[in-house]
């Protein structure tokens, strides 16, 4: 960061501001644009899948608000905000209340520990993997809340749902983590990008020797979100909207926000852990190639690496809106089968195989250290 | 008996997947079902009731709203009643005619079954593709009759009008096909389509029997009894009925895909024969005098839901004494009490889903 | 029950073609065609006001033989359930139960089904009167 602090001061001074200012915002700024930035990811995203959804299945999408729609979203989120929060009877009304809020929280919190190029990290702890699983499944909890508070049938079994699949699911995801950690032999995401450099760029990424892995992680990711074809604590047609079907308004609008926070938090997760995070597929940064200036270049990289980092995490969140229009949900009693009889024995058969290579490949030492 | 340990489950009336207004109470351990029972009654317009006080003609218009998805099969029932009652006898090209709109029908609503079947499940395009096929046949309707819906096109002794705008009807029967396809592709051999319905919902033949399941889903469970062999509509078209010894859901979304296909055959004959027989006569009743002679008049037909009939009682006057509809839904709806316990809930929105179950018809 | 007591029953006819009456024991008679003739299904049973009495026909059905064969029995207010032989009888008389208030003896579930459940009346009898005042807007009585 000290890069690109020294560069926010020379800015300042230019104009004469105290640099006392100049402290405090710096720290503070990175989290305000995350914020705004979160908000346009999502917007965007939600209009995104519409209109994905809409190609995929023989529609439009949305294309009245502003020019092809693009504007959909924004009108609804406002159409939510003015809406009425409607409380049901016999709700137990502080769960009630707390629950969207306890489930937008860590989705917001998440974001400020990825790596987003190597000078944008704002929390960079030396574990920031196992705070990640932390912060990531404590939604699911907020979710039950939410639908035990609510006082609905539906409801409940929504969460209650909701929590049998992400119990059953975290597990693999824990154990493909650690044959990712073992691999890195680091548990700081910026860490494990960095360990998959190499010359021939995309060849380093961790999804080759680890393709096992990459399988088993990106289909736990579908069944941690709650997306088709695990959709069951949502599912429409079963549960009419699952644990979100008393919520209104600005309260719905949490639930929904924290949705697609989590699709693209999870999303640029996978891509760290398997994709090489911020890394050039090329080996290369583009900028470093195309720009004559060694300035302008050093900062047009932090903008590149974050460019490749939403990139990747945009393809991942294409194929999970493709699975959506094309496969039915599972069965209930299949999913945790699925989860169990299958995912878990090989995940624990990947962190094996992961640990026999390292072995091999002289990085034992490494991880016992 | 609800104890502390079991959740009492009121699944619609407005619910999604209910098709309608279909209200089951349902007792559940978890989400394992203990027991169901079905409550209708709130889409019931009294049709039965008001043929009492309609003369024949005032009535002909809203029997099409007995089965909102395939109206034409309830009009030809009650034409033909009238019919065979007043000794009039149709015209080859009319009884073609007819077998044409009651085949396109047909198609149509099994194509919507088949999209809300898969919607049930959760999968949402199959739903879009299937609509965009029905709305081919849909709007060839719109053309013909004026409606989308509530055709009102068959009159007694005859039709309305002539049959136009064949050239749309070759185009659906020549798409179709590779659109059924499609369907086959995206569905029938996904595993986990094959998961939800494979060995879901056993229907048994003494089940079906005991609890007077007709139709489709009857003819999945081996039984070959389609009305459509001894229907004197059909007596010149070449058609076999599909019959299949699966027993499960899986298999009657089979017989409905296979069906289509047959349906689009019979149309095809049926357009052959309009080329050969050009002449369009018909032997219209004056509809203000319609009045059926004193006696009891009972008919059947081969409707997408299971056989539908109707019974007429007349004493000799310009209205009916007595009006009695069955239709195919309202027996598949009583079973559910029997066929839902001990499943899962999923699995009984699948297996609830797959009878092909359409309120107004169980609520006439 | 055997044949000779089915004819003394309905009298020397073919059970294919016209309707035939029964005069009593009608559940019998059911079991028996049931049975012994394959009709393994009951199409339906419908229920027709006479004016002084109620006649309900049976229509079962032969699969295998594709042939309908239909029963009718005049009854005033009361009539024998025949649940224990069809699973379907269960709507069907429920159906003429809410509609013509038969009672069925023998079916224990029998309640209003497409009516509200406190309604007065049974609609398809002829002796129903149509103006009935809960069909007003508005009103204030307790209907459901």
């Amino acid at each position: 960061m000290n890069y690109l602090y020294h560069l926010y001061m020379e800015f300042l001074a230019n104009y004469n501001i105290p640099k006392l200012f100049g402290d405090i915002t710096f720290y503070i700024l990175p989290f305000c644009i995350l914020a705004l930035a979160l908000l346009v990811v999502v917007l965007a995203l939600v209009l995104i899948e519409r209109k994905l959804l809409g190609w995929l299945t023989q529609r439009k999408g949305p294309n009245r608000v502003g020019l092809w729609g693009v504007l959909q979203t924004l009108a609804d989120a406002f159409k939510l905000l003015i809406k009425e929060n409607v409380t049901p009877d016999k709700a137990d009304k502080f769960l009630f209340n707390l629950a969207p809020i306890l489930v937008f929280i860590p989705a917001m919190t998440v974001l400020g520990i990825i790596p987003y190029s190597s000078e944008f990290s704002f929390v960079n702890t030396s574990t920031n993997v196992i705070l990640y699983l932390i912060l990531v499944a404590f939604p699911i909890l907020s979710i039950f809340l939410g639908g035990w508070a609510s006082n609905n049938k539906y409801s409940l079994l929504g969460g209650m749902r909701a929590v049998a699949q992400v119990l059953s699911y975290e597990i693999p995801i824990t154990f493909v983590v650690l044959s990712v950690v073992t691999l890195a032999s680091s548990m700081n995401m910026t860490g494990i990008t960095l360990a998959q450099y190499s010359k021939t760029g995309l060849f380093g990424w961790f999804c080759f020797p680890c393709i096992l892995g990459f399988i088993i992680m990106f289909i736990c990711i579908l069944a941690e979100l709650n997306r088709c074809p695990f959709d069951l604590p949502e599912a429409e047609s079963e549960l009419i909207c699952g644990y979100n079907t008393e919520y209104s308004g600005m309260r719905f609008a949490l639930f929904y926000l924290t949705e697609y926070a989590l699709l693209f938090v999870n999303a640029i997760f996978l891509s760290i852990m398997f994709l090489g995070g911020y890394l050039s597929p090329f080996g290369v940064y583009l900028s470093n190639l195309f720009c004559a200036n060694m300035h302008t270049a050093q900062i047009l990289v932090y903008f590149e690496q974050a460019f490749w980092l939403i990139l990747k995490a945009s393809l991942i969140i294409f194929v999970i809106i493709w699975i959506r229009a094309t496969l039915p949900r599972l069965a209930s009693f299949d999913l945790l089968k699925f989860s169990w009889a299958i995912l878990l024995p090989l995940s624990i058969l990947n962190l094996f195989a992961v640990v026999i290579y390292k072995f091999i490949s002289g990085g034992a030492v490494c991880v016992l250290s | 008996m609800t104890t502390a340990t079991t959740l009492k489950l009121n699944l619609g009336p407005q619910h999604p997947s209910t098709h309608g207004v279909l209200r089951l109470i349902l007792e559940l351990d978890g989400e394992k079902i203990l027991s169901c029972e079905p409550d209708i009654g709130y889409l019931h317009r009294g049709m039965e009731k008001m043929a009492e006080g309609l003369t024949y003609i005032q009535y002909l218009p809203t029997v099409d709203r007995i089965d909102y998805l395939a109206g034409c099969f309830y009009s030809e029932l009650l034409c033909r009643s009238v019919e065979k009652a007043m000794n009039v006898e149709l015209s080859e090209r009319v009884k073609t005619i007819r077998v044409i709109l009651l085949e396109l029908n047909r198609i149509a609503s099994h194509l919507l079954w088949i999209g809300a079947f898969l919607m049930d499940l959760g999968a949402i395009s199959p739903f879009f593709y299937a609509m965009r096929e029905r709305e081919m046949i849909l709007r060839y309707f719109e053309k013909l009759t004026g409606q989308r819906m509530m055709y009102n096109y068959f009159v007694f002794g005859g039709v309305r009008s002539d049959i136009d705008y064949l050239e749309e009807i070759e185009e659906i029967i020549k798409i179709l096909p590779s659109k059924i396809k499609d369907y086959e592709k995206i569905i029938t051999d996904n595993p986990i389509f094959l998961r939800r319905t494979k060995g879901k919902g056993v229907l048994e033949q003494e089940v079906a029997f005991n609890n007077s399941i007709t139709g489709v889903n009857l003819r999945a469970s081996g039984i070959n009894y389609d009305l459509r062999c001894s229907d004197y509509l059909y007596r010149d078209f070449d058609f076999s009925p599909v019959v299949l010894e699966g027993k499960d859901s899986w298999t009657r979304y089979k017989a409905r895909i296979l069906e289509l296909k047959e349906s689009l055959k019979i149309i095809g004959q049926g357009l052959e024969k309009l080329k050969s027989n050009e002449k369009f006569e018909q032997n219209l009743i004056n509809p203000l005098t319609v009045k059926l002679p004193e006696g009891e008049y009972y008919n059947e037909i081969e409707a997408p839901r299971g056989l539908a009939s109707i019974y007429i009682k007349s004493t000799g006057g310009d209205k009916p004494y007595r009006l009695k509809w069955r239709t195919g839904s309202y027996y598949s709806v009583n079973m559910l009490r029997h066929l839902l316990v001990g499943e899962y809930l999923n699995d009984a929105i699948a297996i609830a889903g797959s009878l092909d179950i359409i309120l107004p018809e169980v609520d006439k | 029950m055997n044949l000779n007591e089915l004819k003394n029953i309905i009298g020397e006819c073919n059970l294919q073609g016209e309707k035939i009456c029964v005069q009593h024991r009608l559940h019998d008679v059911i079991e028996f065609v049931k049975n012994n003739y394959s009709y393994k299904m009951l199409k339906s049973i419908t229920a027709v006001d006479l004016g002084d009495e109620i006649e309900l026909i049976y229509n079962l059905f032969s699969v295998e033989d594709e042939e309908d064969v239909l029963l009718s029995i005049k009854v005033q207010n009361e009539a024998e359930s025949i649940v224990d032989l069809f699973e379907s009888a269960k709507a069907d008389e429920n159906e003429i139960y809410d509609m013509f208030g038969i009672q069925f003896i023998g079916n224990e579930d029998l309640k209003r089904l497409y009516m509200p459940e406190n309604w007065e009346g049974f609609p398809l009898r002829k002796d129903y009167i149509q103006d009935d005042t809960r069909l007003a807007w508005n009103d204030n009585s307790d209907n459901a």
